[in-house]
């Protein structure tokens, strides 16, 4: 639209200068050159020059563009990397990746032939029981920081601590867990020291994706809340939260996608094997009892790191291709259904 | 032991059944219902935004609040159910008399003394949920409700007293932002009135809203005046405050000037401000 005006603008301009030939209407074409240039948005004293407006008219014209242009290259150059590197990923991967005896069997030592079926139940484990840990923490913590927190220095001191964890490298985060988790608490290489080193990886993601939530929330839902008498408590719970939950629910599903494809804090927690599991096995000790939480835990992402830096397996590429087409379709998933089910949920609770 | 005594108070308004409580609504008409001595409001410790204002609200009686933006009029309003202690470092000083104990001290049940003091604010509010529940909430977090039928019976009862029924009657599992804006006012009304307050504070209740809505919300006020409830309404529409309220009050630069039966209030005012602010010099 802007550009439009702009081409109007010079048109008309245009038509002054050639009015203005006459050197006795040379004065009105000025002050109407001014005008069509006060139409074109430009700024100018009222003496400018008919022939400056319209060369000035042109410029930005062009100028606007070669921006346009330039902005719309880099847009399409990151929709062009995306593209490349799914259909990449998921086109070497194909083959393997809609195989079910590669979804389902074990890897294999030596031979080729070995699945990822461990794995990918490890990963949706681990997932899942770092977000049963993450989200009542979070929930808390983004609970007291926007409806109760004071403005002190402790509250200052907090959210700073939160920032710090969300900017460690997880790989710091992973050799942090293995010092306190493997080997302080003793767990070893298990589920449960993966999981929490997932969950000091997770919260600060979530606890500002809640957080943001909850700002959102316009003030007058608190104030008719607590004008109805209802504690800050009852008010949060009742009023704030389900107003928030559209964005929650998708803030969570995407830092679940984050989690999910986590490598480098888990190396050292979960480890670096997939025992074979038994899911008729319901011997919580067992290490090949799917649902023990201290037998150790190769994910995906691992066992992408783990086949390419000291796989022996004479098909390791085509395994590792797989592999990572299932995790980028399951991340792919995650993002799709964040959008769906956030904009699903508000719109249930607002339109109707 | 002032708070014990207004608690107790507030619990029994509370546990009151529809009947005994309209009884004693058209008995109280005209009762002395919330009363302020030198009530004043610091933001912070250097500005004071409001001071020694000295008023009393009677039941069935409207009462407006007049004043240019800015005047404290809403400060006052909010230091009656003090939400102003919503707001970090705001204190209100005086004393404020409610049900014969005075409700600016640090033990008051403030919760309690909410749900008997009901607010309307200035843009409709109403919660992101159905109509039903926007009602329904607060009457069940109080536990106000025995059971199922008489929640069913106080919200239809809360949104007749708003003049809302008919209109939404057949749609209560409907969004409440599916309503248009007067009828969004008129179900915070209705969510008010669920409480059975017997101070109903109106904040600005019509600035957003058209001719016609505004109409409904002021002969709402009216009828909820009459049914023995003391109705406060800040404005800033001086023909909204001759329309609908019996008292007027003027503020200016967070006191207030005059004070009195509204016909005479605009008829013969005394204060050369109010004669300014009523005469469009400034405001």
């Amino acid at each position: 639209m802007a550009k439009l005006s702009a081409k109007k603008a010079a048109q008309q301009v245009k038509a002054q200068v050639a009015k203005a030939s006459s050197p006795v209407a040379s004065a009105e074409a000025a002050g109407l050159g001014v005008s069509a240039a006060s139409v074109a948005g430009a700024v100018g004293a009222p003496t400018i020059d008919t022939q400056r407006i319209v060369a000035h008219v042109k410029k930005a014209g062009a100028q606007s563009k070669v921006a346009t242009a330039i902005l719309s290259v880099i847009a399409a150059l990151i929709c062009a990397l995306l593209a490349a590197i799914v259909i990449y990923i998921i086109g070497s991967g194909a083959e393997k990746a809609f195989d079910i005896a590669f979804l389902t069997k074990p890897p294999s030592q030596f031979r080729a032939g070995g699945g990822i079926g461990p794995e990918l139940f490890n990963s949706f484990y681990l997932l899942v029981l770092t977000l049963v840990i993450s989200i009542p923490l979070s929930l808390g913590a983004a609970i007291f920081l926007v409806e109760y927190a004071p403005e002190n220095w402790i509250t200052n001191a907090i959210k700073t601590a939160i920032e710090v964890l969300s900017s460690l490298p997880s790989i710091v985060v992973g050799l942090f867990g293995f010092l306190l988790f493997v080997l302080q608490m003793n767990w070893g290489f298990s589920i449960m020291s993966g999981a929490l080193a997932l969950t000091m990886f997770n919260i600060p993601i979530l606890v500002r994706v809640i957080q943001q939530a909850l700002e959102a929330v316009p003030r007058d839902q608190r104030d008719a809340g607590l004008a109805l008498g209802l504690t800050r408590w009852e008010t949060t719970v009742h009023i704030l939260l389900p107003c928030a939950m559209p964005a929650i629910i998708t803030g969570v599903i995407l830092s679940a996608g984050r989690v999910f494809g986590e490598a480098a804090a888990l190396i050292y927690t979960a480890g670096q094997s997939a025992p074979a599991l038994d899911f008729t096995s319901f011997d919580l000790s067992s290490p090949s009892c799917p649902w023990n939480v201290w037998r150790p835990a190769e994910t995906l992402a691992v066992h992408i790191w783990k086949i390419n830096s000291e796989g022996v397996v004479p098909d390791l590429t085509a395994v590792s291709n797989g592999t990572a087409a299932i995790l980028v379709i399951c991340i792919l998933a995650f993002n799709l259904i964040a959008r769906f089910v956030g904009r699903r949920l508000s719109r249930k609770l607002t339109a109707e | 032991m002032a708070t014990d005594s207004l608690s107790n108070v507030a619990a029994s308004t509370a546990n009151i059944s529809l009947g005994e409580h309209a009884a004693t609504r058209t008995s109280a008409l005209g009762e002395v219902a919330i009363k302020t001595e030198d009530v004043g409001v610091f933001y912070n410790e250097k500005s004071q935004a409001l001071r020694n204002v000295s008023l009393t609200f009677h039941r069935g009686e409207v009462a407006a609040l007049i004043g240019p933006s800015g005047c404290g009029k809403s400060t006052f309003l909010r230091c009656l159910n003090l939400m102003n202690l919503e707001i970090p470092h705001c204190r209100i000083v005086g004393s404020i008399h409610y049900h014969g104990s005075d409700i600016v001290n640090d033990k008051i049940n403030m919760f309690d003394l909410r749900k008997s003091i009901g607010m309307v604010f200035q843009q409709p509010n109403p919660f992101r949920k159905s109509i039903y529940d926007n009602v329904a909430l607060a009457i069940s977090r109080h536990g106000m409700a025995s059971s199922k039928a008489d929640l069913d019976e106080r919200v239809e009862r809360a949104l007749r007293a708003a003049v809302l029924w008919d209109e939404v009657k057949d749609d209560l599992n409907k969004s409440a932002y599916a309503l248009s804006g007067g009828q969004q006012q008129r179900l915070c009304i209705a969510r008010t009135l669920a409480l059975d307050p017997d101070v109903l504070l109106m904040d600005e209740p019509c600035s957003a809203l058209d001719p016609i809505a505004t109409r409904a919300i002021e002969d709402t006020a009216r009828s909820i005046a009459d049914s023995g409830i003391s109705v406060i309404i800040v404005t800033h529409n001086m023909q909204q405050a001759a329309r609908v309220s019996d008292t007027t009050s003027f503020f200016y630069l967070g006191e207030m000037v005059e004070t009195g039966p509204t016909e005479r209030i605009f008829s013969n005012p005394s204060d050369d401000r109010l004669k300014g602010y009523i005469s469009g010099q400034f405001g």
